[in-house]
C-alpha cells in the first residue's frame, strides 16, 4: 500500500489543501447558527434592526467565501485524485507488460485488465472523495458537539447521547447489509449465468429438449433473489425512519432541557434555536459518511489488489551454466518443465539438436506440449530442469529483448490489433516499406483477400481482426511474422484454420526464405512430413527421426499418419 | 425530451395492477409520512415560542407540544417504514414477473431471433433493464408522488405561518434547481467525453493485455506503453473536467440556499420586530427550517423525471424481448417421430438467411435408413445451415424436408430434435457438473449409465483425474478443459441417449486424429442401424461414407461415393489431393 502513496508525489499541496478548504468551508457552516441565534437574541429581543442587517450581511459572506473554499477544494481534489490514478495506471500497465508468461498466467487476462479499468476507476472515486468529504463530514459532527457545547455545555448533553445512538443505527445497518447485498450480486450473477447460458446453449438445449427446464431453472433463482431483495429491503428501509426518529426526539429533549436553562437564565432563546439547528446538521452529515465508508472499503479493496500487482517482482532468470561449443545451432539438453500448479510435467527430459539451416517439425495429439516446447525455445518460460542453448551459449544468459529480435513466433491463437493491415505486420519492424509488406503477404498467402479490401495494406483492422475470417487471420499473423527481420522462424500450429491447399503453398513460400531454423508445430503429419527432423511428443516424452524413420520405428507416428492418410501406398 | 410511449405504459400497467391495492397504501403512507414531516418544525417552533424568558415559560403549551412532536415522529418513522417496505415489495416482486416471462419467450424465441441478437444485449435486457425498470418506475413514482406532496405541504404550512415570508421561500428555491440543472447540461458532453475516452482506454488495455505473448515476442512492449501512455492523458483530461466541472453542482445550490437562508433571516427579522403582524421566533425557526427543506424535493423531481424516462426506456426494451415473435407452435395435429420411420429426404430445399441472398438452392437429397451422409466443402459453404434445417432450427423457405414422407413442419418440434443426436463444433458446456452436463439430454441417468457414456466417448479417463471426478463443476468460461475435452463431453452426452439419427457438425475437430478413429469407431457402433449426418473437414473422416454432398457456395456441386467423386476428377478430388502436398 505505501508503494501507492508514492505516486502522490508532486501532489501534496494540493491534497493537504483540498481538505483544509473543506473544513474552512464547514466552519462558516457551522458559523451560521451562531449568527442566526445573535439574530434571535440581540436583533429581535433587542429590536435592533442594525444588528440584523450586518448578521444578514455577514450570513452572505459566508456563504460566498464558503463557495469560492469549496470550489477550488473540489478542483485540487479531483485533480490530484486524476492525476495520482494517471501515473498509477501508468505504473501498472508498465508492470504488466513486463510480466513473465508464467505471472501473466497467475493473475490471469481477466483480472489484469480489471486491475487497470474498473479498480482505477474505484480508485480515482474512492481518492477524490476522501480528499472532499472523509475530513469534512466528521469535522462537521463533530464541530456541531463543539459548538453546542460553547452554546451549552447541559444541552449539549443531548449530542453526546445522540451522536452514538445514531452513528450505532447508520453503521449498524450498514454492516447487517453490506454482506446481505453481496449476496444479492451473487443471485443475480447466478440468474445472469442461466439466462446467457440458455442464449449461448439454445442449439444443445433445443437439441436435447431442455429448454423449458432452464427457464423452470432460471424462475427457481429468480425468486431466491426476490426473496433476497426484499428481506434486505425491510433492514435497509429502517435507515431514514429509526435517523429521523432520533433526530427528533433529540430535538424534543433539547427544547425541553432549553426551556429549562432559559428558565433558570442560564442560556438565551436564541441559544435553543441554535442547538435545534447544530442536531439537523449532523444528521445529514452522518448519512454521508456512511456512504462515504462504503465506497472507500471499496475503493481500498481495489487498491490493495493494484498495490499487490505493483509489488510484483520481475521473475529472475535462473544463472546461466557456461557455454558449449558442439556446432550445434540449437540445443535441448534433458529439458523438463511443468506449469506452476499442475503436478504432472508437460514435458519430461527433451534432449535434441538442430543444425543451422534445419527444418523441425513437431507433432503430437492435444495436450502433449507441443506449444510448451517451442514456447520454451522462444524463453516465454523458464526450464524447470535442463538447458537450452543458442548457439552454445545458455538461453538464460540472452535477454529477452535479444530473443524477441531472433525469434519471430506466430501464434496459435493469432492475434490482430486494432489499427491496419501494414500497422499489424509492422509489429515487430516499424520502418518496414510497403515491399516488405507485400512480400511477406505474398508469401504468406495474403496478399490476394488483403488487396480485395477497400485501402489494401492500408485496410482497417478492427479489434481482434474481426474483419478478417479465422484463416485470413492467421495469414495475417504469418506474414507479420515474416516481416520481421528474424533469423528463426517458429509457427505455432499456425495454419490449423486453413485448406491443405493454402496450407502447402503456404510452407513451400516460407521454405524458399532463409532462416537458420524453422520449427513448425502441426497436428497433421502432412504439414510436417519433409522436415529435417521430426519430433514426436507423447505424454511429454519425445522421438525424434524424419519421416520415414519414425513411420518405420513408431507406432504412435504411424498411427496418426494412419489416421490421416489411411492407405500406406498414399501415404510419402 | 423523449415522448413517453403510451403503448408502454400500458404494458407496465399490465404488470402492476396486481399490485395496485398495495401502490394505493403505498401513496397513502407516504402521505401521512409527508404530512407529518412537516408538522414537526410547526411543533418545534411552537415549543420554542412557549420559552419566552427567565421565569416565563408556558410549561403547559411545551409538554403539549414536546408530546406531540415524539408522537408525530413516530408516526412518521413508522409509515415511512412500511412504505419503504410496500415499494420494495412492489419494484421487486415486478422485476421477478417480468424476468420470468422474458426467460419464458427465450426458450420459445425463434433461432432467427438468438442468431442476430447478441447475448450480451438479451442478457442485458433481462437483467439490467429489468432492474432499471422496476426500480426506477417505482421509486421514481413514489418519489415523485412524495416531491409534490411535500413542496405542496410545506406552501400550505408556510402561508399559514406567514405569507409575506413565503414568497421568498417559495420562489428563490426552485433557483438551485435551474443552477443543478446548468451545471448537469454543461457537464453531460464532458461525461460523454470521458466515457468514449475511458471506451478507448479499455479497448487497448483489453487487447494489449490479452494478447501479451505477441507483444512479448515482437519485443513490442516499448510501443505498447506509449500508446497507452497518449491515451491515458487523453482519459486524465477528459476525467479531470467531466469530475470538477460536476462538483460544482453542491457547491453552488448549497450557495444558492444559504443565499436564501440569508434572506428568511433577514426578512423574517425584520418582520418580528415590524409593528404590524410580527411573526414569532418559533415561527421564523420552522420557516428557516423549511427553508432548508424545501430545495430537496425540486432536486429529487428533476432527478425523478430523467429516472422515469430511462425506466420507459429500459421497459420498452425488455418489452421488445418479450413480445418478439415465438418459434411457430407446432400443429394441432403434428406426429410424434418415434412413431414413423427413419428416412429422410430434402425435396428442392430453398433457404437464405436474409432475403435477397439467398443461400441454398434446389437442394435434394435421399437418406434412406442406416445411411452415413457426409457434408463437404470450403468454410462458409452452407455445411452448418443444412444442418440447421434437419433440425428445424430454421424452416426452408421453399420445398421440404421430409421424413417418411411427413413434412418435418408436421411433426412435434420436441420429438423431431430428440432424433436426433447432435454434436456441434462449437461446444457448449453448461455450468453444472461433469454428470449433470453429459445426462443434460437424459436427466435421470444413473451414475453407471453416465460413466459407460463417458468411457464409450473417451472421455472418462480425464474425467477421473478432475478434483471432484463427475462432480467437478466444469463451464464454459472458467473451466481448464482442453477444447478437445470439451467435445469429447458433448459426444459422450449423445453417446447416452442414444437417438436414431446423428448429426455431427466438425464434431471432432480439436481432437487429434489418432482419439478420433478410436470415437469414430465408437460412432460406428452406434451408427450401425443409425442415420447419420457428418460435417467434416478432415476428409479422412469422411470417405466410408455412403453418400458425400461436396458443397461450395451453398450449392452441393457434387455428390456420390468417395471413389465415385475421385473419378469424377472434379473439386472433391482437389480438395482431398491438397491434404498431400
Amino acid at each position: 500500500m505505501k508503494r501507492l502513496l508514492r505516486h502522490f508525489r508532486g501532489q501534496a499541496l494540493r491534497c493537504f489543501l483540498a481538505p483544509l478548504f473543506k473544513m474552512i468551508e464547514a466552519t462558516f457552516e457551522l458559523l451560521v447558527p451562531l449568527i442566526i441565534a445573535q439574530i434571535i437574541d440581540l436583533g429581535i429581543a433587542g429590536k435592533d434592526k442594525e444588528i440584523i442587517y450586518s448578521r444578514s450581511i455577514q450570513l452572505i459572506i459566508l456563504g460566498f467565501v464558503g463557495l469560492l473554499f469549496s470550489v477550488t477544494a473540489q478542483y485540487f481534489s479531483a485533480d490530484a485524485a486524476v492525476t495520482f490514478v494517471k501515473k498509477l495506471k501508468h505504473e501498472a500497465y508498465k508492470k504488466i507488460q513486463y510480466l513473465s508468461f508464467a505471472q501473466h498466467n497467475e493473475a490471469g487476462t481477466s483480472g489484469l485488465i480489471t486491475r487497470l479499468t474498473g479498480d482505477m476507476d474505484s480508485i480515482q472515486n474512492g481518492v477524490n472523495l476522501t480528499l472532499r468529504l472523509l475530513l469534512r463530514s466528521p469535522f462537521v459532527v463533530f464541530g456541531a458537539c463543539v459548538m453546542a457545547f460553547r452554546v451549552d455545555p447541559v444541552s449539549a448533553g443531548v449530542f453526546i447521547g445522540a451522536v452514538p445512538l445514531l452513528s450505532i443505527v447508520i453503521f449498524g445497518i450498514m454492516l447487517i447489509t453490506i454482506p446481505r447485498n453481496r449476496k444479492i450480486r451473487e443471485a443475480v450473477d447466478s440468474a445472469l449465468l442461466t439466462t446467457r447460458e440458455s442464449i449461448t446453449g439454445s442449439r444443445v438445449l433445443r437439441a436435447f429438449g431442455r429448454e423449458q427446464a432452464q427457464a423452470e431453472e432460471f424462475g427457481v433463482k429468480n425468486g431466491v433473489l426476490t426473496r433476497l431483495q426484499e428481506r434486505t429491503g425491510r433492514i435497509s428501509a429502517l435507515l431514514n425512519p429509526l435517523t429521523c426518529m432520533i433526530v427528533n426526539t433529540a430535538v424534543a429533549v433539547l427544547i425541553w432541557l432549553g426551556a429549562k436553562r432559559v428558565d433558570a437564565g442560564i442560556i438565551s432563546c436564541g441559544a435553543v434555536v441554535a442547538l435545534y439547528s447544530y442536531m439537523s446538521q449532523i444528521l445529514v452529515e452522518l448519512v454521508k459518511l456512511a456512504n462515504l465508508i462504503i465506497t472507500l472499503t471499496k475503493s481500498f479493496a481495489c487498491a490493495g489488489r493494484v498495490a499487490d500487482l505493483l509489488d510484483t517482482q520481475p521473475e529472475e532468470k535462473p544463472a546461466p551454466a557456461g557455454d558449449r561449443d558442439n556446432g550445434a545451432f540449437i540445443e535441448f539438453d534433458n529439458v523438463s518443465f511443468a506449469y506452476s500448479g499442475a503436478g504432472e510435467p508437460v514435458l519430461k527430459n527433451i534432449s535434441f539438436t538442430v543444425r543451422k539451416g534445419e527444418r523441425i517439425g513437431i507433432i503430437g495429439a492435444t495436450g502433449s506440449g507441443k506449444s510448451t516446447l517451442v514456447d520454451l525455445l522462444a524463453g516465454f518460460y523458464n526450464p524447470v530442469e535442463g538447458r537450452i542453448y543458442f548457439e552454445g551459449r545458455d538461453i538464460f544468459s540472452c535477454t529477452d529483448e535479444e530473443l524477441a529480435r531472433r525469434i519471430a513466433f506466430v501464434e496459435q491463437k493469432p492475434a490482430i490489433f486494432k489499427g491496419t493491415v501494414k500497422s499489424n505486420l509492422a509489429l515487430g519492424k516499424e520502418d518496414a516499406g510497403e515491399e516488405d509488406i507485400r512480400a511477406a503477404l505474398g508469401a504468406a498467402q495474403a496478399l490476394d483477400f488483403v488487396n480485395e479490401k477497400e485501402n489494401g495494406i492500408n485496410a482497417v483492422t478492427e479489434q481482434g481482426g474481426r474483419n478478417f475470417s479465422g484463416g485470413q487471420r492467421q495469414r495475417l499473423a504469418v506474414a507479420r511474422a515474416l516481416v520481421k527481420d528474424a533469423d528463426i522462424l517458429i509457427l505455432d500450429d499456425a495454419s490449423s484454420a486453413l485448406d491443405y491447399l493454402t496450407d502447402s503453398e503456404m510452407r513451400k513460400a516460407v521454405s524458399a526464405l532463409d532462416y537458420s531454423a524453422v520449427f513448425i508445430v502441426s497436428q497433421r503429419t502432412g504439414s510436417i512430413l519433409d522436415c529435417d527432423k521430426i519430433i514426436l511428443l507423447e505424454d511429454g516424452r519425445a522421438s525424434i527421426g524424419t519421416h520415414a524413420e519414425l513411420l518405420e520405428s513408431n507406432e504412435e507416428y504411424r498411427q496418426i499418419h494412419l489416421s490421416q492418410f489411411e492407405e500406406e501406398g498414399e501415404a510419402v | 425530451m423523449k415522448k413517453i410511449n403510451r403503448g408502454t405504459v400500458a404494458k407496465i400497467l399490465r404488470y402492476t395492477r396486481r399490485y395496485n391495492p398495495l401502490i394505493v397504501l403505498s401513496l397513502l403512507l407516504s402521505l401521512v409520512c409527508v404530512a407529518c414531516n412537516l408538522y414537526i418544525p410547526v411543533l418545534a417552533g411552537r415549543g420554542i415560542d412557549a420559552i419566552k424568558g427567565i421565569n416565563n415559560i408556558d410549561y403547559d403549551t411545551l409538554l403539549y407540544n414536546i408530546g406531540a412532536i415524539i408522537i408525530t415522529a413516530a408516526l412518521s418513522a413508522l409509515s415511512q417504514w412500511i412504505a419503504g417496505n410496500v415499494n420494495n415489495t412492489i419494484a421487486f416482486r415486478v422485476v421477478r414477473d417480468v424476468r420470468n416471462d422474458a426467460m419464458k419467450k427465450i426458450s420459445s424465441l425463434p433461432l432467427s431471433y438468438i442468431d442476430s441478437h447478441t447475448s450480451g444485449d438479451t442478457v442485458s435486457r433481462v437483467i439490467t433493464d429489468a432492474d432499471n425498470f422496476a426500480e426506477g418506475l417505482l421509486m421514481g413514482f413514489t418519489q415523485f408522488f412524495t416531491g409534490i406532496m411535500t413542496i405542496l405541504g410545506t406552501l400550505a404550512f408556510m402561508i399559514r405561518i406567514s405569507p409575506r415570508i413565503t414568497p421568498v421561500v417559495a420562489l428563490l428555491t426552485p433557483l438551485s434547481l435551474f443552477v443543478a440543472s446548468f451545471v448537469a447540461k454543461k457537464t453531460h458532453n464532458m461525461f460523454l467525453a470521458q466515457s468514449r475516452a475511458r471506451g478507448r482506454q479499455t479497448a487497448h488495455i483489453d487487447e494489449t493485455v490479452a494478447n501479451h505473448n505477441v507483444i512479448a515476442a515482437y519485443g513490442a512492449q516499448e510501443k505498447a506503453i506509449s500508446e497507452f501512455d497518449e491515451i491515458n492523458d487523453e482519459f486524465a483530461r477528459a476525467s479531470l473536467r467531466a469530475i470538477f466541472f460536476s462538483s460544482i453542482t453542491n457547491p453552488s445550490t448549497r450557495f444558492v440556499n444559504n443565499m436564501i437562508y440569508a434572506g428568511v433571516a433577514l426578512i423574517g427579522a425584520l418582520s418580528a420586530i415590524s409593528g404590524s403582524s410580527p411573526i414569532t421566533i418559533g415561527a421564523l425557526t420552522a420557516f428557516l427550517n423549511y427553508s432548508g427543506q424545501y430545495a430537496k424535493p425540486f432536486n429529487e423531481i428533476s432527478g425523478v423525471i430523467t429516472e422515469l424516462q430511462n425506466s420507459i426506456a429500459c421497459a420498452e426494451r425488455i418489452f421488445e424481448l418479450i413480445e418478439a415473435d415465438s418459434d411457430i407452435p407446432d400443429k394441432e395435429n403434428a406426429v410424434n417421430r418415434a412413431d414413423i420411420g427413419d428416412d429422410i429426404s430434402l425435396e428442392n430445399v430453398e433457404f437464405s438467411y436474409t432475403p435477397g441472398r439467398e443461400l441454398i438452392k434446389n437442394l435434394n437429397l435421399d437418406v434412406k435408413h442406416g445411411e452415413q451422409i457426409a457434408i463437404v466443402g470450403p468454410t462458409g459453404c452452407g455445411k452448418t445451415t443444412v444442418i440447421n434445417l434437419l433440425m428445424r432450427f430454421y424452416d426452408v423457405d421453399s420445398g421440404a424436408i421430409k421424413i417418411d414422407n411427413i413434412d418435418i413442419r408436421d411433426i412435434t418440434r420436441s420429438s423431431l430434435r430428440a432424433g436426433y443426436g447432435m454434436v456441434l463444433q462449437e461446444t457448449w458446456i453448461k455450468t453444472a457438473t461433469v454428470a449433470e452436463n453429459i445426462a443434460l439430454g437424459k436427466p435421470g441417468a444413473t451414475r453407471e449409465e453416465i460413466i459407460a457414456a463417458a468411457k464409450s466417448a473417451y472421455a472418462h479417463s480425464f474425467i477421473k483425474r478432475l478434483p471432484d471426478g463427475y462432480d467437478t463443476v466444469i463451464s464454459d468460461e472458467i473451466s481448464s478443459l482442453s477444447q478437445g475435452q470439451k467435445q469429447l463431453l458433448c459426444i459422450a452426452r449423445v453417446m447416452l441417449s442414444l437417438p436414431p439419427a446423428l448429426i455431427l457438425d466438425e464434431a471432432t475437430s480439436s481432437i487429434d486424429t489418432r482419439t478420433e478413429i478410436k470415437i469414430r469407431n465408437a460412432f460406428a457402433g452406434m451408427t450401425k442401424g443409425r442415420t447419420s449426418f457428418i460435417v467434416a473437414h478432415r476428409l479422412s473422416t469422411v470417405r466410408n461414407s455412403d453418400k458425400i454432398l461436396v458443397m461450395k457456395d451453398g450449392r452441393v456441386i457434387e455428390q456420390g461415393t468417395h471413389t465415385e467423386l475421385i473419378a469424377k476428377h472434379g473439386f472433391y478430388e482437389k480438395l482431398y489431393n491438397s491434404r498431400i502436398s
